[in-house]
């Protein structure tokens, strides 16, 4: 292990080749390019290959191709360009390639502002794409999370051969902080499930009944694996009958659901005896922590919850941190995108909490706000919170 | 700097003068002498003239929880118009160094104030107007007491082109030696 001074957008970097990264296909976008030029770099020294695209459809397309032919294979955008990959992440999802699209939040929408934060991603990196699947989506909130959260970003989408979105934010991406870099020997690495069967037995859409998750031939070894983007059965032949569409995309969201708990992960902060629970990600959780420990020390019984898996999204360890809170209270750049999820998650348990109110603390605001600026926002809108 | 102490640090001026590559080897100066440090860069989209700001959050003890400067202890402007904008991060009394080659007068409720040509120095004395960061920088270790002139040296060399090793080296001395 050894100690660097990287910006997340490093950090990533390095996770992913930590991880066994082949492929790195990208197009420049700020603030996620300085990941390209590092990578650019360094990639190609430790074996990898990095292309440029002529656009972000182009490199998520790409992409599945890397993937299926057996290279763990990753892109990192922004805002404009992220939309442009929902095509992409709908046919990933479907033909069931693993791979990592980095989404380095930006004010929106459209090019918004390049440089600047943003928090506005949140619902697109699950139901961007159209029809019905599933995927996973991690939300890092420091340089070392940005490093540790790339691998597990990977073995994510290995496990449940799923796109994983990895969602960082432009203040995470430049800034600097100490990050552990492990050696091989530390890393937990999961690799596909590879066939056990004859080539002549094998079917590429054929779920292992225990996690629902296909084993995975790669192209080359003779398999002959189809990747089919239509409605398909377990050979991979298009077919359109209600019962194999059914199985089928019932399966693409399943798949995450039952092996969610080998995929969740969240922190939760003097939740113990807290009467009031902030709940925020990212870059904006470490200005609002200060903040909590602030208030901690005026004697108020804060605490905060912050979800690192949002899709899926821990609600057990949520729902046993507002146990004991009054009032819980979201705080993000956009126009209350956890808030939403909340709600939800909260009528769902209903019989575990005790009635809380939540607030919106929605600041869509292109800067990060100090923990001052946080309470501004809370005394102006005149809750009463303690 | 006494052991448990924390610092805000806001750095800022002109896309261009250099402000975050300084930002950038004063975090790494720091975190090799042993600090926690959570180094923010903010740029707007020109490459030239536009709003450069670069923050640290150094700490001895325990990682810091901010990303970003609430209140500056101390501060470095290279320009006027990002020091009028960005004045409002700085604490009372903080301490500021400032280049007194475009700034001639400092906020009247600073508390020390430490002011020099720095590109001016950076031109005439150091023979390369693009090294006036570095005179700062050498500038702003000797008057804050920070970090040695050796680190910063060593620091500066670790994350910059070779070729600018030089006249880097030469702009971080000619800045610390200034009075």
């Amino acid at each position: 292990m050894k100690a660097e001074f990287l910006n997340s957008n490093q950090a990533v970097a390095e996770g992913a080749m930590a991880a066994g990264l082949g492929v790195y296909v990208g197009y420049p976008i700020t603030p996620s390019s300085d990941m390209f030029e590092y990578l650019s770099e360094e990639l190609p020294k430790r074996g990898g290959s990095v292309f440029q695209a002529e656009d972000e459809i182009a490199s998520i397309n790409a992409l599945v191709g890397a993937s299926l032919a057996g290279a763990k294979s990753m892109t990192a955008t922004s805002g404009p360009g992220f939309s442009l990959m929902m095509e992409g992440i709908g046919f990933a999802a479907m033909v069931e390639a693993p791979l990592m699209i980095v989404d380095v939040m930006r004010a929106g929408p459209s090019t918004g502002i390049a440089t600047q934060i943003g928090q506005g991603d949140i619902y697109q990196a699950r139901w961007g794409s159209h029809g019905v699947y599933n995927l996973v989506a991690y939300a890092p909130a420091s340089a070392q999370e940005a490093y540790d959260y790339a691998i597990k970003s990977f073995n994510a989408a290995y496990r449940v051969r799923t796109p994983v979105v990895l969602m960082t934010d432009a203040v995470l991406a430049h800034t600097r902080e100490r990050v552990v870099l492990r050696d091989p020997g530390e890393l937990e690495i999961v690799g596909r499930k590879a066939p056990k069967v004859a080539p002549d037995q094998y079917r590429p859409y054929r779920p292992d009944p225990e996690d629902l998750v296909p084993p995975m031939a790669f192209y080359g070894e003779g398999y002959h694996p189809i990747a089919e983007s239509l409605s398909h059965d377990e050979r991979g032949y298009y077919k359109t009958d209600d019962e194999i569409y059914r199985a089928l995309v019932s399966r693409l969201v399943r798949k995450v659901e039952v092996n969610k708990s080998k995929l969740i992960a969240s922190k939760s902060y003097y939740v113990e005896d807290a009467d009031v629970l902030f709940v925020a990600i990212g870059s904006m959780a470490r200005n609002l922590l200060a903040l909590v420990r602030e208030l901690r020390g005026r004697g108020i019984k804060a605490g905060m919850f912050r979800p690192i898996s949002l899709w899926p999204f821990d609600d057990e360890s949520f729902v046993a941190a507002a146990a004991r809170a009054s009032k819980i209270v979201t705080v993000e750049l956009n126009q209350g995108q956890l808030y939403q999820i909340l709600k939800g998650i909260l009528w769902d348990n209903r019989n575990k909490v005790s009635n809380p109110t939540i607030y919106n603390l929605d600041m869509p605001l292109p800067t990060l706000p100090t923990p001052d600026e946080i309470m501004g926002e809370i005394e102006s809108r005149g809750w009463k919170l303690w | 700097m006494s052991s448990g102490s924390k610092h805000e640090i806001v750095i800022a001026g002109r896309g261009g003068q250099g402000i975050l590559l300084a930002g950038y080897i004063l975090g790494k100066a720091l975190v090799d002498e042993g600090y926690y440090v959570v180094n923010s860069e903010e740029y707007s989209a020109e490459t030239r003239g536009g709003d450069s700001k670069a923050e640290l959050i150094v700490a001895k003890d325990e990682e810091p929880d901010l990303m970003t400067v609430q209140r500056a202890d101390i501060a470095a402007f290279m320009y006027t118009d990002q020091m009028s904008k960005y004045y409002k991060l700085v604490g009372k009394s903080a301490t500021l160094v400032l280049d007194s080659t475009f700034i001639k007068e400092a906020p009247k409720d600073a508390g020390k104030v430490f002011m020099a040509p720095f590109t001016d120095v950076a031109e005439k004395q150091v023979g390369n107007i693009r090294a006036a960061n570095m005179v700062m920088l050498g500038y702003f270790a000797a008057k804050t007491g920070l970090v040695g002139l050796d680190p910063l040296i060593n620091a500066m060399k670790s994350v910059t082109n070779p070729n600018w090793v030089e006249v880097n080296a030469k702009a971080l001395k000619a800045g610390y030696e200034l009075v």
